[in-house]
Formats: C-alpha cells, sequence, structure tokens
C-alpha cells in the first residue's frame, strides 16, 4: 500500500489538520503518536473499541468453564468424603471461578490489542520513513492511504504542509 | 494544588531523554556495585538453602507439630502482601483517575511482580515435595485422581498464578510503547534490536491507540477486584481453619487492608533511594511521598481497627481459647517481643503522618517504611506462629523457633527481590515516558 505521511510538532495543530483533511474529503487516515492523544478517536472519526465487550464474553465463559470443571472433578469424576460436606459445594467453588473469569478476561485484553492493533510485525513500512522515530518521542504524524480517493502526490503533500506539517514523506511500496 | 506532580515543564523531547537515559547510560557507582554485589550473594545463598531443603525435606526448617505452617506461610503472605501495593497503584488509582500514580506505577508494578516471585516460592517449597505441585492443577491422570478445589491450596494456585499473570500482562502492555521508544532511540544496534523484538512493532497508531486504551481499562478493572481477592482467598487459609485466633470474619478486609499498608511501605523503601540515585525530584516530587504517606496512615488505622475487632471478638465469643490466645498467649506467651514489635510499629508509627512534618521528611519516610514492613511481617508471625503455638489442648502447646535455614530463606528473598529490582532499574525504563508526556500534555493545556 502506498502512502504518505506528513509530520506535525504540536499536538493541536495536529488535530486541527486531521480535520482540515477530513473536511476536504480524505477518509482513509492514519495517525502516529508518541502517547495517546485526547480526542484523537473524535477527529479521526474513530469507532469505540469493543474489545472490553469481548473480555467481558471471554470472561464469563472461562469462569462458567471453571465451575463446571471444579463441578466436573469433585462432584462427578472424583467425589471425596471430606467431613461429610457435599460433593458439590458452589461457595467453595467461587474461588477458582472468579480467578479463570479474570485470568482469560485479561488474555483477552492483552492479546486482542496484539490482533487488533496488527502488532508482533517487526517491521512495518512506515519505519522506512526518515525521522520517523520522532513518533514516539515528541512529534505526530499523519498518513494518507493512497487508496483514497483524495489521494494526489502533489496535491496532498500541499494539504500537509498547507496544514502545518514540517516534513513530508511518500512510501512507494514495490509491488503495489 | 500545593505542591505540583511535575515539577517545571519539561518538553517530550525532555522527558524522553531523562527517563529513557538511564537504560543505557547508567553509573558505575561504587553504591551501584556493593547493592549489585550484596543482592547477588544473597540470592546465591537463597539457591544454596533451597537446594538444601528440597534436598533433605522440610525437616530443616523449624516447623514443628503444633506450628506446622510458621515461616514458609509468614513470608508468603508478607511478599504477596507488598505486591498489593503495586496493583492497588497501577490499577485501582488509575480507575479513580488519581494523576499522581503516573510517574510511579511502573515502578510499582514491577515492586508487584518481583514480590509474587518471591511470594509464589514459599507455598511451593513447603508443599514438602515441590515436585509434585502440578497436583494440584486438574490434568487427567492415568490414576483417574482430581485435586480437592474445595481445599483452601487449590484456591491459592489458582490466585497466585491469576495474580502473577495479570500483573506480568498489565505492566508489559504499559511498557510497549516505551520499548519502541527505546527501539528508536536507544544508542547501539544491539539495544535497538533487542528492544525492538520486545516492543512488538508498535508503531503508536491510532488504530493500536484506541485498543490499548480499552485494554488497559480492561486489565485495571479486572486487577482491581483481583487485587482485593488475592488477599480474601490469601485469608481464608487461615479464616477457615478453626484455630483460636484465626476463625474470623474480619479476616479477608483486615488482610487486605493490612497488605496495602505494607505494599506502601515498599513503596517508600524502593521510592525513595531511586528518586535520589536517578535525580527524579522533579517527576517523583514530594506531593507523590506525601500521598504515600496519608495512605499508609490510612491503612494502619484500618489495620489498627482491625486488632481492635479481633480483641473485641476474642472478649465477646467467651470462648476460653479466643479469649486465651489473645489476652494471655499473644502479650505474654512465648514470644511476645515479636507481637509488641508489631503493635509498635503498625500502630503508633504511621501515628506520625498525622503531622505534615512527617509527611514531608525523607529521613523520617524512610525509617517508618522500614519499621512498616518489619511490623508486617512480625503481623503475620504473630497470626501464624502465636496462634499455632497456643491451641485448644495444652497439651499440644510448644513454642517455635526458626532454623538458620529458615532466615537464610528469608534474607535470599529480599535479596534475589532486590537484585531483581536493580536489574529492572537497570535495563528497563522504570518511570512510564508515554504517561509523563500524557501528564505534561494535560498540564500544558490546563495553563496555556
Amino acid at each position: 500500500m502506498n502512502r504518505m505521511l506528513g509530520e506535525y510538532a504540536d499536538a493541536d495543530a495536529f488535530l486541527r489538520a486531521i480535520a482540515a483533511l477530513r473536511s476536504k474529503g480524505y477518509a482513509r487516515l492514519e495517525a502516529y503518536t508518541p502517547y495517546p492523544l485526547h480526542g484523537l478517536d473524535e477527529a479521526l472519526g474513530a469507532p469505540r473499541s469493543r474489545l472490553a465487550r469481548a473480555a467481558f464474553v471471554v470472561g464469563i465463559a472461562a469462569a462458567a468453564g471453571a465451575y463446571g470443571l471444579q463441578w466436573l472433578v469433585d462432584a462427578y469424576l472424583y467425589p471425596l468424603d471430606v467431613g461429610g460436606r457435599p460433593p458439590h459445594f458452589p461457595l467453595a467453588f467461587v474461588p477458582i471461578t472468579f480467578e479463570m473469569g479474570v485470568l482469560f478476561a485479561a488474555f483477552t485484553a492483552f492479546f486482542g490489542v496484539l490482533a487488533l492493533g496488527r502488532l508482533l510485525r517487526l517491521w512495518h513500512p512506515i519505519f522506512e520513513v526518515e525521522r520517523i522515530e520522532s513518533a514516539t518521542s515528541d512529534h505526530f504524524w499523519l498518513e494518507v492511504a493512497a487508496a483514497d480517493r483524495c489521494f494526489d502526490v502533489e496535491r496532498t503533500a500541499a494539504d500537509l504542509r498547507q496544514t502545518g506539517a514540517g516534513h513530508v514523506a511518500l512510501i512507494e511500496e514495490v509491488g503495489s | 494544588m500545593d505542591q505540583a506532580l511535575l515539577i517545571g515543564s519539561p518538553t517530550h523531547a525532555q522527558l524522553n531523554t531523562q527517563l529513557l537515559e538511564p537504560t543505557w547510560m547508567y553509573r558505575r557507582g561504587r553504591g551501584w556495585l556493593v547493592a549489585f554485589g550484596v543482592s547477588g550473594a544473597l540470592t546465591l545463598m537463597l539457591a544454596v538453602c533451597v537446594t538444601y531443603t528440597v534436598a533433605t525435606g522440610i525437616g530443616v526448617w523449624g516447623n514443628n507439630i503444633p506450628v506446622g505452617w510458621a515461616f514458609g506461610i509468614i513470608n508468603f503472605v508478607w511478599w504477596i502482601g507488598i505486591g498489593h501495593a503495586g496493583t492497588f497503584i497501577s490499577a485501582i488509582l488509575y480507575l479513580l483517575e488519581q494523576r499522581w500514580r503516573n510517574s510511579i506505577s511502573r515502578f510499582a508494578e514491577a515492586m508487584t511482580l518481583f514480590a509474587v516471585m518471591q511470594a509464589g516460592l514459599f507455598p511451593l517449597l513447603h508443599l514438602g515435595r515441590p515436585w509434585f505441585a502440578y497436583w494440584l492443577f486438574p490434568y487427567p491422570s492415568v490414576m483417574g485422581v482430581w485435586p480437592n478445589v474445595r481445599s483452601a491450596l487449590p484456591w491459592d494456585a489458582a490466585a497466585i498464578t491469576t495474580y502473577f499473570t495479570v500483573s506480568l500482562l498489565f505492566w508489559f502492555i504499559g511498557l510497549v510503547p516505551d520499548l519502541a521508544s527505546l527501539r528508536d532511540h536507544a544508542p547501539t544496534r544491539t539495544r535497538r534490536i533487542v528492544y525492538g523484538l520486545f516492543a512488538l512493532g508498535w508503531r503508536g497508531d491510532a488504530t493500536s491507540w484506541r485498543h490499548y486504551r480499552a485494554a488497559y481499562l480492561v486489565l485495571a478493572g479486572l486487577a482491581t477486584p483481583l487485587v482485593l481477592s488475592v488477599h480474601s482467598i490469601v485469608s481464608s487459609d487461615f479464616a477457615i481453619g478453626l484455630t483460636p485466633g484465626w476463625h474470623s470474619t474480619i479476616f479477608p478486609p483486615f488482610f487486605v487492608a493490612g497488605a496495602i499498608f505494607s505494599g506502601f511501605a515498599m513503596v517508600l523503601t524502593l521510592v525513595i533511594p531511586v528518586r535520589r540515585v536517578f535525580r527524579m525530584h522533579n517527576v517523583i516530587t514530594l506531593r507523590h511521598l506525601e500521598n504515600a504517606a496519608k495512605l499508609l496512615l490510612v491503612t494502619g488505622m484500618i489495620v489498627s481497627y482491625g486488632y481492635a475487632i479481633e480483641y473485641f471478638m476474642a472478649w465477646y465469643s467467651g470462648e476460653r481459647s479466643e479469649i486465651y490466645q489473645f489476652f494471655h498467649a499473644r502479650p505474654f506467651g512465648p514470644r511476645h517481643t515479636i507481637f509488641w514489635l508489631m503493635m509498635i510499629c503498625n500502630v503508633l508509627v504511621p501515628q506520625a503522618f498525622w503531622w505534615r512534618r512527617a509527611r514531608r521528611s525523607i529521613p523520617w519516610l524512610f525509617a517508618a517504611s522500614l519499621l512498616i514492613n518489619l511490623g508486617m511481617w512480625s503481623e503475620r508471625f504473630v497470626i501464624i506462629v502465636q496462634s499455632l503455638q497456643r491451641e485448644y489442648l495444652p497439651s499440644k502447646w510448644q513454642a517455635y523457633t526458626p532454623t538458620w535455614v529458615d532466615l537464610g530463606i528469608l534474607a535470599g528473598t529480599i535479596g534475589f527481590f532486590s537484585f531483581l529490582f536493580l536489574l529492572f532499574l537497570r535495563y528497563v525504563p522504570f518511570v512510564s515516558v508515554t504517561e509523563m508526556k500524557e501528564l505534561a500534555h494535560e498540564q500544558r493545556e490546563v495553563h496555556s
């Protein structure tokens, strides 16, 4: 995928630039920031992350599974009489049920970020851009995908510069 | 706000340099080498004592027949309690939007991880045959034998493994953006490659941040009940037993408050020297220390209240063994010095924090944090050893004395904990650069 990137020094100017580009009709924008910038998702018009819901569902399922497993091993497969206490004893099953719910919900949240953010790819085309390392220090980068219907090498570069980008770079991938 | 959380208005680039630099520009001071040497030697001693214990059997410990738990469980509860403050700072204070947590959260989470690692060692050794520890987990064996999940031991196994795993994920996900920053800014190629591998290809794109923030919130939301549950489960190990001094419904909240109390003491023990050595006075300000002192006062008061209720309930129950336990065995019985040490360190010492001067005096904060750590270790000693020394039948009464192996393992875990912590300070940005930039950004918005 070809793309063009612009580097901005100031967070507020950066958010204004996104708004300006969106009002010009650009739709396929991506931002690279050194920290989670307040108001960025709204500016980009990104939907809310559904990770919390996924974690909730998995957590409930894991808790139910843990309860079922405890019933299976303690009440069904290997009922052990300890002081006449009932083999199926819900109160004693609570701690492990809760812990397993938490554990698997946490796994979902963690691995969810890796999957949805498409991480674990140690190399990415944008790493080839000169000065891109400022995106993890103190600069903000705006990316326009070449697939955007408003994309035009010259006009997009002009638009990025006009909104305050100090440095503009184009990435062309071989074979695309 | 009388005292800032971030002194001056450093730019993002300045913060980047100040907070990442310690990973490649460490001061090869003599103090640093001595600290490494001592903690490394203690770690070796831990290895020796553990090997000796495993090879010989836990008969080398001072445990005897009424006092079957002793150091193995005291140290376990103490270490896991210390870990709790880390989760409290990183998760509960995050949900409560307490900005002062930002600069000490990474630090406190690492403390949690390392403390839980020490804690996990003790129940494992205390099993007697640690090579069968996997029997605690439900796995299909040819014998058709399954663990009894109505017992507290599998609860502990589930609680500790979950607590450690969730703490690790929470700590690591917070670290990823900083590792990416190290990948891009560390001076040598080797460092860039190593940090780059751990950064998991983080690019800081808006999509990743969006899910990252959601995940961070979810993990904080999960860690909050988790931290309360872990020590509640630990306290159930005692509360579901019938021993005088254990069988009490106040145990879960009492243990959780004690855990956070001891953990904040440990945070201060660690943060005060680090702040000085790495000159972090602008990001870890007096306000952070003062807030920690206030929390010590609050949790210390809850712990003191717990002691009072324990006494009241013992008296109110009219049960002879309970009354004997609390009014004779603890204050005057064998090892009563440790009881009085606990009372002085946990009830009296934090009272000084009613005074602002005490909350802002670095030497006093450091001394008090050490005393409270000692006091909370004593509390676990009192609960475990003193209760078991004096059970129902006088014919079962027996005093307890630890052996050199017990003391060696305790000292060894302190050394191993310090060793891991020093490595952490050396190789990982110990103040979250990302969160400090966010804080600096917010402060600038407020001022402009």
